[in-house]
């Protein structure tokens, strides 16, 4: 099953490290990780997503949880939460489907970042989900030059929040 | 530059009553390698051990600096520095001494291969949860990341499951704090081992020395006080009495987390109180009075039939500071089979239903753990029905204990363990390296009381024996300390025989050989039909006695014929400096019982020596390609 882990990482030379590598040396893939500075300029936020059986996952947590940089952490998947995903587009369009294109951007949700005579950028923030479908829903004439994803980040409804 | 004050405070305060007191050298000016060693005397560190180089030199300079200064009226620093042959043997002296003391074992080494020698030692104290600090010098921070002169990423290669914790020095000002953290993860908790790695211009660095202040590990913390407040309250304890009243044959399997947290006399006191019998692991050995009417040996691979017959048989399975180890629970779901309930006692909560689903647990300290039920059983007078029980344990140990060839013309290792046990009665520390003679060791010699039997369980790292009992014996320099080593093992460190000479140790260092590694050459026999591959060393012209008059032995025999047992051991136990003994052994003995890797316990085979309960399933043969 596929896991999102939220992590608060002291700022330590090697802490980042230490944590890609509970994952590594056990052969585990992380799908996606992103790491941020938080309010507390002497931690990051890490969040993290992998796939692994129950049992697995739930040792890796455990074995994540003795790291020493590590302040706190949480397996989202478990609780109610909100995850948002950044995807950043760059396409070329036909000029015969830039039309097609606003208007899809539109229906979605999306802005543009930066367009020239051959490439257009744009930026989509939502559920994962909705960054799939955009990829997936690319109107005819607009091809995909690359993908750039932030991965998901989460939080738990409501106030609770990790410390 | 104004002139710096001269270090002058000598002794270390006691950790309480330092946390109030202001420290008598705070606002010192002083490098950032006297601040090291400032923070090692008030630790208590009273030995180091390491070997010098480059990167390191700031430091050993300040280490000689102040035991110059602080030298007792009698000329004895307080903080000697023990130099071995290889920095692999600096680490391993820190973990005996640890593992002998219960305190932190300190190493200080120079970067590159300095550092990258004792990968093998750092990793095997995590492994066996043994608390080091490790000193590391680094390049300068401005030559870190260039390839430069004995430069290695100590940080990466020290990462997780190798060190417990390792830190990489950048801010000079951050050291002190630093290195009292290092202690501090070093020593709570689970025990384990902490790398600093100081780049060379930070030891160099200049600035105020604070005398107080550690850094903020906060997450580390809160979840050691989370574990530290988690007592096992009145629930817990109705609990786990209500599994125990329903029981009628409990039994205990006490691993080295006992010995770690201090928990032995608890465990004693339990185990008598409610008379239930216990079995130990390999590192649990000394938890229970080997001697004692309720401790019935070792389980596991090689572990007493009678012990793997009695957690077959038992119903109630109470696991402490234990944890089902692929060499005591191969097969965990044919481990216990018929225990209708597990309890299992642990301070690591990542231990808990790691290998085995267990029906209860407690996380927290073991003494307070142990000592609750006992407290708690004795107020509601709890009194089990195990009589019958104990009766049935008796009979097993009567039946299956150790035994072997004891007509054989050739010595047995087996009776070379007796001989020396005779003598020192459980009393002796005594270190072993990795193989056959480790596992006669554990089966053979009795151990009075806790932190006597050194041996690597878990990383199982061949050349433990001897600079594990030189540590030892510098933690403990009136006791009787033997490294009970084997042919294969001692020439892994043999190097360190001149350390025991150099530092006039009055260490005994008993080499069985075989000539051969014999636990490969024994799995050789067993699983691959004889073809003794690279294990055999019948044919070397190694002259064991000869290496060690070489290093200064002036008592150094070998022991060939069986009639000279007991003379000779005398002699060798009983001489008052170094002695070197050689014994000449079968070079067939094997040891038994074994459980094969994969295997459960109702494969166990005897061997030719020990009756077996059930026969062995011959189709049941370990399969070779997933063993190890």
């Amino acid at each position: 099953m596929r896991h999102v882990i939220s992590i608060l990482l002291q700022n330590e030379s090697g802490a980042l490290a230490r944590v890609a590598s509970m994952f590594a040396t056990r052969g585990f893939n992380i799908e996606s990780l992103n790491v941020a500075p938080t309010e507390d300029e002497s931690v990051s936020r890490l969040t993290l997503v992998t796939e692994g059986t129950e049992a697995v996952v739930a040792q890796i947590n455990k074995q994540l949880a003795k790291l020493i940089d590590v302040v706190a952490i949480a397996d989202r998947t478990e609780t109610d939460h909100i995850a948002r995903e950044l995807g950043i587009f760059k396409v070329a369009v036909d000029p015969a489907a830039t039309g097609l294109f606003q208007a899809f951007m539109a229906e979605r949700g999306a802005h543009l970042l930066d367009h020239d005579d051959e490439h257009v950028t744009v930026e989509l923030a939502g559920s994962e989900r909705e960054v799939d479908a955009f990829l997936v829903g690319l109107p005819p004439g607009v091809t995909l030059l690359a993908l750039v994803r932030s991965g998901p980040l989460v939080t738990a409804r409501g106030a609770v929040a990790l410390t | 530059m104004e002139p710096r004050p001269a270090m002058t405070v000598t002794t270390p305060t006691p950790a309480i009553a330092r946390v109030a007191q202001r420290h008598p050298l705070s606002g010192t000016a002083m490098t950032g390698a006297e601040m090291v060693v400032q923070v090692l005397a008030d630790e208590g560190v009273d030995v180091v051990f390491g070997y010098s180089g480059g990167a390191i030199l700031p430091t050993y300079d300040a280490i000689f600096r102040y035991n110059a200064r602080h030298r007792s009226p009698s000329g004895e620093e307080p903080m000697p520095l023990v130099v071995p042959a290889n920095e692999q043997g600096a680490g391993f002296m820190a973990a005996g001494y640890a593992r002998a003391s219960g305190k932190v074992g300190v190493v200080m080494v120079t970067s590159g291969p300095g550092a990258t020698n004792t990968v093998t030692p750092v990793r095997d104290s995590m492994a066996d949860s043994v608390p080091l600090v490790v000193i590391t010098g680094q390049v300068p921070t401005s030559a870190i990341g260039t390839d430069a002169f004995q430069e290695a990423p100590v940080s990466a290669v020290m990462g997780p499951g190798v060190a417990k914790h390792v830190f990489l020095v950048t801010e000079p000002r951050r050291l002190e704090a630093t290195m009292r953290t290092a202690f501090e993860i070093a020593r709570t908790g689970r025990p384990g081992p902490v790398v600093v790695d100081i780049p060379k211009d930070v030891q160099n660095w200049e600035g105020v020395f604070a005398g107080r202040g550690r850094l903020p590990i906060t997450g580390y913390r809160r979840r050691l006080e989370t574990v530290g407040r988690n007592r096992l309250d009145e629930e817990k304890a109705r609990e786990f009495f209500g599994i125990l009243a329903r029981s009628r044959r409990p039994l205990i399997y006490a691993g080295g987390g006992v010995i770690n947290a201090g928990a032995a006399d608890a465990l004693r006191e339990f185990a008598a109180a409610f008379r239930i019998p216990a079995v130990t692991t390999l590192m649990g050995i000394g938890a229970m009075d080997t001697t004692g009417p309720l401790s019935i040996g070792m389980l596991g691979m090689h572990g007493a039939a009678s012990s793997n017959y009695a957690v077959e048989d038992c119903d109630f399975l109470i696991a402490v500071g234990s944890r089902f180890d692929d060499r005591v629970a191969g097969v965990p779901d044919r481990f216990a089979r018929k225990a209708h309930r597990i309890a299992h006692f642990d301070v690591d909560p990542s231990e808990i239903d790691k290998v085995k689903r267990v029906d209860w647990h407690h996380v927290g300290d073991l003494s307070q753990a142990l000592g609750r039920l006992t407290v708690y059983g004795r107020e509601h007078g709890f009194s089990g029905e195990f009589s019958a029980w104990l009766g049935e344990i008796e009979e097993l140990a009567g039946t299956y204990g150790f035994n072997y060839d004891r007509e054989s013309p050739l010595i047995q290792p087996q009776e070379v363990v007796e001989a020396i046990n005779r003598l020192t009665s459980g009393e002796a520390i005594i270190s072993t390296g990795v193989g056959q003679h480790q596992m006669w060791a554990a089966q053979y010699f009795d151990f009075r009381s806790p932190r006597l039997w050194l041996t690597s369980g878990s990383m199982g790292t061949m050349g433990f024996g001897l600079p594990a009992a030189i540590g030892a014996q510098f933690a403990h320099p009136d006791r009787l300390v033997i490294d009970f080593d084997g042919d294969g093992s001692i020439r892994m460190n043999i190097g360190e025989l001149e350390t025991v000479t150099t530092y006039a140790l009055p260490l005994k260092v008993l080499v069985l050989n075989n000539f051969g590694d014999g636990m490969v050459k024994q799995w050789q026999k067993l699983f691959f039909k004889g073809r003794l591959s690279a294990s055999d060393k019948s044919l070397h012209k190694k002259d064991f006695v000869k290496t060690a008059e070489a290093d200064g032995f002036r008592w150094a025999r070998q022991l060939s014929r069986k009639s000279e047992i007991e003379q000779t051991i005398q002699e060798f136990v009983r001489y008052e400096g170094p002695a070197f003994l050689e014994v000449i052994i079968d070079p067939d003995a094997g040891v038994y019982p074994m459980v094969g890797p994969g295997q459960a316990y109702e494969d166990m085979i005897t061997g030719d020596f020990i009756p077996s309960r059930d026969e062995p399933d011959p189709a049941s043969e370990p399969d070779t390609s997933g063993m190890f």
